[in-house]
C-alpha cells in the first residue's frame, strides 16, 4: 500500500473515531480551597490516586487566603465556570444554600453520611432537612498554655477556673520582656469571636439560642468583664494581637516565639505552631477551657467545614464532583482503613469529623496535643448556624475590637453587642 | 452643508459614544436604580424590589450597618486627605530636586523613584507587611537603634490608618513626581532669567514663578491623586483586613464586605452612590477653587 493510501486511510479512520473520542470526552473540575501549599499538594495528589481509575475525570485544585474565600465562592460561583466544588466553613451553608449557590447532595451520597457522621456534624451540614455538602473536619477550641512559661512563672497546672487563669496571667506577664500572660486576636471575625465565645460557653452562657441572640445575660456580662479586666491589667495587649489574611501574624509570632504564655485556639493550627516553633513546639500543651464562676464544667466552641458543589455547574460536572468527594472521603482512598481526606486534614491537625475516621486515627488523635481537643469535644457546642451568622461574627468581632482597645467599657460593648446582634439575625430571618 | 456636518460628526462620535454609555454610564445607572432596591446580589435584577430611601437611612442609621459606613467613610476621607496632603508637596520637591540641571544623577533618580510605581501591590503588602512588624520589623529594630521603643503601627487603631497613607505615599509619589516634572518643563527658563536680573533668590523665584505656573499641574495631580486614594483597596485587604477595630476599613473594602460576601447588594449600592457623590463633589469644589484663585 503506498504511503498516499495508508495516509488517506488513517484520516478516514479518526473521522470515523471523532464522534466515539467525543462522547468519552473529560470532564473538567475544580476544587477550591483555603488550604496550604503543602496540604493543596496533598488534595493533588490524592485526585491524582482518584484519576487512575477515572482518567475521564480532572480535578484542578486553586486555593485562596482564608479571608477570600467566601467572596470567592460568591463571586464566582453563581456561574457555571465557578469553583465546582468548595471547601466552606459550616456558619456559611443557611446563606449559600438559600442563595442557590450549592447543590444539594445526592440520595446516595446523603445516605451514606447520615450513617457515617455523628449526627450533629451532618446537621450542621444540612438546611431545611437537606443535606448541602460532605462534612470533612471539625474544629475545637481549648487553651493551649506554654509549659516552658508556666515553668519560669512557677505555675504548677493549668487554669482550671476563671480565677486561676486570671492568676497564670498575671504571673506569665512580664512587661519589660515584652511577654503577655493571655493572647488575644484581632482583626479576624472567628478569631477574635470563637474564643470569646468559648469562655461564655464554659460560663454557663451563650451566644444565640432558639435563634435569638443572648449576650444580655449575666454570663456574658462577665465574659465581657473577663476581657476588661485581662486588658486592664496588662496580662493582655491588643497590639500583639493582630492576625493576617491568612490568619497568621503577630498573635501567632509572639506565641510561638514564647512572647505569649496562654492563648485559646482551635486544634488546627497545630501545623502552624510546628512550622514556628520547631522542636519548641513540645513546649505546648492543650487544657480545657478555664471555667466561669456561673459555669459548671468546662465547655467550648466546635465548628465543622464541609465540601459542597455549584449548584450552576452543569449536570456532568456535578455528578463528577459528587463522585469526586464520595472516593475522597470513603474509608478506601487513603491509608490503613482511613479515608484521603482525613489523611490530608491530619496532617495538619485537623479532627476528621467521619466515625470511622476517627477511630482510625486513635493514635494519633492521642498524641499529648491533640488528645486534648479530643477531650473537650464531647462537651463542645456548636457555634450557632444561621442566617446572619457571618455579618453577627463580624460585628461582635467590632464590639470586642473595641473593648480590646479600651474604647468601650464591659457594660457598653454588651449593650452594643446585643443591640446589633438582634437587629442582624432579625434582619437576616426576614 | 450644517446638517451634513452634524451627521457626518454624529457617525463618528458614535462608537465612542456607544462604549462608554454602555461600560461607564450604564453600571452607574444601574448603581443609582440598585440603591432603591432590595436586592441581593445572587439573584437576577428582575427579583429586586424597590423600597425608596430605606437603604440611605440604614447606611446613615444608628445601627451597626450605618455605624460601619460612617466610619469607613471618615477613613476613607482621612486616607484621601492625607495621601494627598502628603503626595503633593513631596512630587513638587522631587521634581525640583531632579529637574534642576546643576544636580548629578538627575536621570538615576528619576528613575528610582518612578520605579516604586510600577512595583505590583501585592508585594509592596507583603514587604510593608515585614517592615511594619511589631516584633521583627525592620522599622522597629532602626527606630531601637536611637533610642525609641518599639510602634504598633498596623496593630494599633491609631497608628493603622497612617501606616497604610505612608505605604500609598512610598508607592505612589514617583508617578506624581514625573507629573511635576512634565509641569516644570513648561516653565519658560527666560522668566528664571529675568527674576535673576531683577535680584529675585531661589525661594522668591518658587514663589513667585514656578508655584503659579505649575497650579495646572499640580491641580490635575490632586484629581488623579484624590480619584486614586478614594479606590484604596489591594493594601487593606493585604494586609488589615479593616483592622483594628475597623480602623483601616475604607469604603471600596467595606463595599466588597457588604456587596459581595454578604451578598446586600441595595445596601452595598447605596454606599457605592454615596462614594461616588462625595467623589463628585471634593473634585468640584476643588476646580470650584482653583478657577476662584485664577480669577484673582
Amino acid at each position: 500500500m503506498s504511503v498516499a493510501w495508508t495516509s488517506k486511510l488513517a484520516l478516514a479512520a479518526s473521522l470515523a473515531l471523532l464522534p466515539v473520542t467525543g462522547w468519552a470526552q473529560s470532564v473538567n473540575i475544580s476544587y477550591l480551597t483555603h488550604w496550604s501549599p503543602e496540604t493543596v499538594a496533598l488534595l493533588e495528589a490524592a485526585a491524582k490516586d482518584y484519576a487512575k481509575t477515572n482518567p475521564d475525570v480532572s480535578v484542578t485544585v486553586r486555593a485562596v487566603p482564608f479571608g477570600d474565600l467566601l467572596t470567592t465562592l460568591r463571586s464566582q460561583g453563581g456561574g457555571s465556570d465557578g469553583p465546582t466544588i468548595g471547601g466552606i466553613y459550616d456558619l456559611w451553608l443557611p446563606e449559600l444554600a438559600h442563595d442557590k449557590l450549592v447543590a444539594p447532595a445526592p440520595d446516595a451520597v446523603a445516605g451514606e453520611v447520615k450513617g457515617a457522621w455523628p449526627a450533629g456534624v451532618v446537621s450542621a451540614a444540612s438546611v431545611g432537612g437537606k443535606l448541602y455538602g460532605i462534612p470533612n473536619e471539625i474544629d475545637v477550641y481549648a487553651l493551649n498554655y506554654n509549659k516552658a512559661l508556666f515553668k519560669q512563672a512557677g505555675i504548677a497546672a493549668a487554669p482550671k477556673t476563671w480565677d486561676e487563669f486570671k492568676d497564670a496571667a498575671k504571673k506569665l506577664t512580664n512587661k519589660d520582656a515584652g511577654q503577655q500572660g493571655f493572647g488575644m486576636i484581632n482583626s479576624w471575625a472567628a478569631g477574635v469571636v470563637h474564643p470569646f465565645a468559648s469562655l461564655l460557653v464554659s460560663n454557663g452562657g451563650d451566644l444565640v439560642k432558639d435563634g435569638k441572640p443572648v449576650l444580655d445575660s449575666p454570663q456574658a456580662a462577665e465574659t465581657f468583664q473577663l476581657y476588661e479586666e485581662l486588658i486592664k491589667s496588662g496580662a493582655s495587649v491588643p497590639a500583639m494581637a493582630t492576625a493576617d489574611a491568612n490568619t497568621t501574624g503577630p498573635f501567632l509570632d509572639n506565641f510561638v516565639s514564647g512572647k505569649t504564655g496562654m492563648i485559646i485556639m482551635a486544634n488546627w493550627w497545630e501545623s502552624a505552631l510546628k512550622g514556628g516553633m520547631g522542636d519548641k513546639f513540645a513546649d505546648i500543651a492543650t487544657a480545657p477551657i478555664p471555667v466561669g464562676p456561673s459555669g459548671d464544667k468546662p465547655h467550648s466552641i466546635s465548628y465543622s467545614w464541609m465540601t459542597v458543589v455549584n449548584a450552576n455547574a452543569g449536570a456532568a460536572e456535578q455528578k463528577a464532583a459528587w463522585d469526586f468527594l464520595a472516593w475522597l472521603n470513603n474509608p478506601k482512598s487513603g491509608k490503613n482503613g482511613a479515608s484521603a481526606m482525613s489523611d490530608i486534614l491530619m496532617s495538619m491537625g485537623i479532627l476528621p469529623s467521619r466515625l470511622s475516621d476517627i477511630e482510625t486515627h486513635k493514635e494519633k488523635l492521642g498524641s499529648e496535643f491533640l488528645s486534648g481537643y479530643v477531650s473537650v469535644l464531647a462537651d463542645a457546642k456548636p457555634f450557632p448556624v444561621v442566617p446572619g451568622g457571618q455579618e453577627f461574627s463580624e460585628s461582635l468581632q467590632q464590639t470586642l475590637e473595641a473593648l480590646q482597645y479600651g474604647q468601650v467599657s464591659a457594660k457598653d460593648a454588651q449593650a452594643t453587642a446585643q443591640t446589633d446582634a438582634t437587629s442582624i439575625l432579625e434582619r437576616a430571618a426576614k | 452643508m450644517i446638517n451634513r456636518y452634524r451627521a457626518s460628526a454624529g457617525i463618528m462620535l458614535a462608537p465612542a459614544v456607544t462604549l462608554i454609555g454602555v461600560f461607564v454610564l450604564l453600571p452607574m445607572l444601574l448603581t443609582v436604580w440598585l440603591s432603591f432596591q432590595d436586592w441581593s446580589t445572587q439573584t437576577p435584577f428582575s427579583n429586586a424590589s424597590f423600597i425608596g430611601l430605606d437603604n440611605f437611612y440604614e447606611i446613615f442609621g444608628p445601627t451597626s450597618v450605618g455605624r460601619d459606613f460612617k466610619g469607613a467613610l471618615a477613613n476613607t476621607a482621612i486616607y484621601t486627605a492625607l495621601s494627598v496632603i502628603f503626595i503633593l508637596p513631596l512630587s513638587v520637591v522631587f521634581g525640583l530636586m531632579v529637574y534642576q540641571r546643576d544636580v548629578a544623577g538627575g536621570t538615576a533618580l528619576r528613575t528610582v523613584l518612578f520605579a516604586t510605581y510600577m512595583v505590583p501591590m501585592i508585594a509592596v503588602a507583603l514587604v510593608w507587611s515585614k517592615l511594619y512588624s511589631p516584633s521583627e520589623g525592620p522599622l522597629n529594630q532602626m527606630l531601637g537603634l536611637v533610642g525609641i521603643g518599639p510602634q504598633p503601627f498596623l496593630s494599633s487603631p491609631r497608628s493603622a490608618l497612617i501606616s497604610i497613607v505612608f505605604l500609598n505615599v512610598w508607592q505612589q509619589v514617583g508617578y506624581f513626581t514625573v507629573l511635576a516634572i512634565a509641569g516644570l518643563t513648561q516653565i519658560p527658563g527666560s522668566l528664571y532669567e529675568a527674576a535673576k536680573l531683577d535680584g529675585a533668590n531661589r525661594r522668591e523665584q518658587f514663589r513667585f514663578i514656578t508655584l503659579p505656573l505649575l497650579r495646572r499641574t499640580l491641580l490635575f495631580s490632586a484629581v488623579i491623586a484624590i480619584i486614586n486614594a478614594v479606590q484604596v483597596f489591594e493594601p487593606v485587604a493585604l494586609i488589615t483586613q479593616g483592622g483594628p477595630v475597623g480602623s483601616t476599613n475604607v469604603l471600596t473594602y467595606h463595599i466588597r464586605r457588604v456587596g459581595i460576601e454578604r451578598a446586600q447588594g441595595g445596601l452595598g449600592s447605596a454606599m457605592a452612590v454615596m462614594l461616588m457623590l462625595s467623589l463628585i463633589v471634593v473634585i468640584c469644589a476643588l476646580f470650584a477653587f482653583a478657577n476662584r484663585k485664577n480669577d484673582e
